[in-house]
């Protein structure tokens, strides 16, 4: 079923709500396993886990030395080196923590790189959403790559003309420094000119806009967003009335 | 053809100067275009036309783009200019419904955030607020008349030169403006692509759109308008119908090519006769080259189909002072080839020798002082502040390597006067000389070619590869080229030149060869 870019981000965003809010270890367990399970399933898996990684690994090993070593509630005391003291409880406590991060991170990645930003510009400038801002969110996605072309175009004319890049990373970062200011000038100079293309096709009209991509926003998505979102606003009460749950 | 009623736009420019500028850059033009009519304005590389298009396209506003004297007409509501700050301004946006601008780099007019032909073509509609039942519509109409039919799903940053090109015509017609102006719209297309644009063009005219086409060749399709507009040096030199203008004989001292001055010239004999003893300069020895994968963005999904061969098991040998031209159609694999002859690409089997040493391993930076090659879009070959700069960049590395095997042990000093001086002649040798302060970008299309070419030249290479040298130069440049070659080749050097142009190669090449399926065959 392929998902409204509403639904994909009212569920990702109740999901993560309501994780963090139950604060349940085999909760998080589950939504990890879910989303990990999507992400392969939807074929993201690959492109997904570096940036999983990239977010996780950091965030995981601090709160492990965190609260593994330094848990003033910890009585079941499995080593000591001076102040610092792993205890269960500590661990126990840095587990749950990572589970109820990791699944929130997790569930929120699949979300972004499974949504398709072109439907959600259309969406958004459906809503109404101003056309200057859909237009940067769908710049966000065009213009690494558009950067990344240009650069090598650069690199391409100086290596023609003796520039020698071999090496390793520290190397071509090194000669990154010749293509930086070609690249940022010659990226002005086609902001201006993409500019003037802009305006000439009414990019700058204020009045109403209409969009030609169609988003099916089936019946049972839309009766399911105020679902999560209520689910979740109720997961948000369950916790504030009885700080305790789940913990 | 042409209607005596009221002209879809006009133009009376006493003057247009650019902010910061002293002197004017067009200076007494005068322009009436009434609907169903073609009109080329022909001119030199700088001569105004880009200039001029763009004014009437609302691309360049009077006020902030520049200081306009004179009036622009639009349908009967004329807008009076005189400099000053009581102007009128021009909405772009509404201006655009009624004048389309298709400019020089198809690419740039494009949104660049659409994922789809279909909503690239629909831009324009959108934000004009038109009801989706009539974008559908007219993108269908549109995408039929510019025959992209078949490529409405495709993302466009898939598209060939071709294939962009009528896209961004497609998105300067669709909301059917009275007015169509195209700068340089026939550069780099090979035949079949430029009649195909020729017919799109005839049959925008047969259904009321008065066309401007801002051209430096007189192409095939030119010769059938209904007036012709020459500059030169941003003045209107003469005005009239083809047949006019041609027989005034300006238009080869105005720069204008005209495709008649090449064709049917003939191979010509060798340039000097070609040394067969010893290694040839360059050897290409079966080599086969694919693409790894497509370029694709992030949210498209993958192309399943694999790789096909862009280089099949291809061979060839130039020896020293030979030119050899390569042609093909758009998309043959010209400019990959070209870019295997100084290691920018490696062949994914065989070899590529130079002087009868095998190059793979080679960073091209490496290959670079004997292979020189000058890229098909000039623009992707300047990067510097200077012309001067864009010219010396490397040399000393280059001349330093050269200098330490001649003189045993050269001082720095004498590094920065060879390389001095050699940039210095490869200026003079395309003309530019006393540009050298300029920035590259500020100089017009045919000059960034001449100084693409001179960059190449400074490092007297033993192999030159030229990619398309004709796009983008007018008359004046295309003398300088032919006398840079033959020069070149006189002196020793072998020439690889792939072009679409059929006529420029058997006028300058020795032997030409034809690129299809990935081989070569001869051609002539």
């Amino acid at each position: 079923m392929r998902l409204h870019p509403f639904t994909s981000l009212t569920a990702a965003g109740s999901t993560a709500v309501i994780t963090t809010a139950a604060a349940s270890l085999p909760l998080s367990l589950t939504v990890i396993a879910g989303a990990a399970f999507l992400a392969a399933a939807g074929g993201a898996g690959r492109r997904m886990a570096p940036a999983a990684a990239g977010i996780l690994v950091p965030l995981v090993l601090s709160l492990f030395i965190l609260h593994g070593l330094f848990f003033p509630e910890g009585t079941s005391v499995l080593a000591q080196w001076g102040p610092a003291r792993v205890t269960a409880e500590g661990l126990r406590f840095a587990l749950e923590r990572t589970a109820q991060l990791s699944a929130s991170v997790l569930v929120l990645l699949l979300c972004s790189f499974t949504i398709s930003v072109p439907d959600l510009v259309a969406a958004l400038s459906a809503r109404g959403v101003h056309a200057r801002f859909a237009f940067v969110l769908a710049s966000t996605l065009t213009l690494l790559p558009a950067i990344s072309t240009r650069l090598a175009r650069i690199r391409q004319a100086q290596e023609a003309r003796g520039l020698v890049i071999t090496g390793g990373v520290f190397r071509r970062l090194a000669a990154f420094r010749w293509q930086a200011i070609p690249l940022v000038l010659s990226l002005v100079e086609e902001a201006g000119t993409r500019a003037a293309a802009l305006e000439a096709r009414g990019f700058g009209n204020s009045g109403a806009r209409t969009s030609y991509r169609e988003v099916p926003d089936p019946p049972l998505q839309r009766r399911l967003r105020p679902v999560l979102l209520l689910a979740a606003a109720a997961a948000i009460a369950v916790r504030l009335w009885q700080p305790t749950a789940g913990a | 053809m042409a209607e005596l009623t009221t002209p879809a736009l006009a133009a009376g420019i006493e003057s247009f100067t650019y902010p910061g500028d002293a002197a004017p850059v067009l200076d007494g033009v005068d322009l009436s275009l009434a609907a169903g009519t073609l009109t080329a304005v022909l001119g030199g590389s700088g001569s105004g036309k880009s200039t001029l298009g763009r004014l009437l396209a609302g691309w360049l506003l009077p006020g902030a783009g520049g200081t306009l004297t004179g009036f622009l007409d639009l349908g009967g509501t004329r807008l009076r200019f005189t400099g000053g700050a009581a102007d009128p301004r021009i909405n772009p946006g509404s201006w655009g419904r009624s004048v389309g601008f298709v400019p020089q780099d198809a690419a740039a007019a494009l949104s660049t955030v659409r994922a789809t032909v279909a909503e690239e073509l629909a831009f324009g509609l959108e934000n004009a607020g038109v009801e989706r039942a009539a974008m559908a519509e007219a993108v269908r109409r549109t995408a039929s008349q510019t025959s992209l039919a078949h490529l409405l799903d495709k993302d466009p940053a898939t598209l060939s030169g071709g294939q962009l090109r009528r896209l961004a015509i497609g998105c300067a017609v669709i909301s059917g403006p009275a007015v169509l102006v195209m700068d340089e719209p026939f550069a780099s297309l090979d035949r079949s692509g430029a009649e195909d644009l020729a017919d799109l063009v005839r049959n925008l005219v047969k259904d009321g759109t008065a066309v401007v086409v801002l051209s430096q060749r007189a192409d095939d399709l030119l010769l059938d308008a209904d007036s012709w507009l020459l500059l030169t040096g941003g003045t209107a030199a003469m005005a009239g119908t083809p047949a006019e203008v041609s027989a005034a004989g300006v238009l080869e001292a105005a720069g204008v090519v005209c495709p008649r001055q090449t064709a049917g010239s003939g191979i010509l004999p060798p340039v000097c006769a070609a040394p067969v003893s010893g290694p040839p300069a360059l050897e290409l020895r079966h080599v086969s080259f694919a693409y790894e994968g497509k370029r694709r963005r992030a949210w498209a999904p993958a192309t399943p189909e694999a790789a096909a061969p862009v280089l099949d098991g291809l061979s060839l040998s130039v020896a020293a002072g030979e030119i050899v031209a390569v042609t093909g159609s758009n998309g043959a694999g010209k400019s990959t080839l070209l870019r295997h002859l100084n290691g920018l690409l490696r062949p994914t089997a065989g070899s590529v020798l130079v002087n009868g040493r095998n190059i793979g391993g080679q960073p091209a930076g490496r290959v670079s002082g004997e292979v020189g090659l000058l890229f098909q879009q000039p623009r992707d070959q300047l990067f510097e502040r200077t012309v001067e700069r864009e010219v010396r960049f490397g040399l000393d590395r280059h001349r330093r390597r050269r200098l330490s095997a001649a003189l045993g042990r050269p001082t720095a000093n004498d590094h920065g006067v060879a390389a001095d001086r050699a940039a210095r002649q490869a200026l003079d040798a395309v003309g530019l000389e006393h540009l050298a302060g300029r920035h590259p970008a500020e100089l017009p299309a045919s000059q960034q070619r001449l100084l693409a070419l001179a960059t190449v030249l400074a490092r007297r290479p033993a192999v030159l590869a030229l990619d398309e040298p004709t796009v983008a130069l007018d008359g004046h440049g295309l003398a300088v080229l032919d006398r840079v070659v033959r020069q070149a080749a006189a002196e020793g050097t072998a020439v690889v030149l792939v072009t679409h142009d059929h006529d420029y190669a058997r006028s300058i090449a020795h032997r030409l060869v034809h690129l299809d399926s990935g081989r070569l065959q001869s051609a002539g």
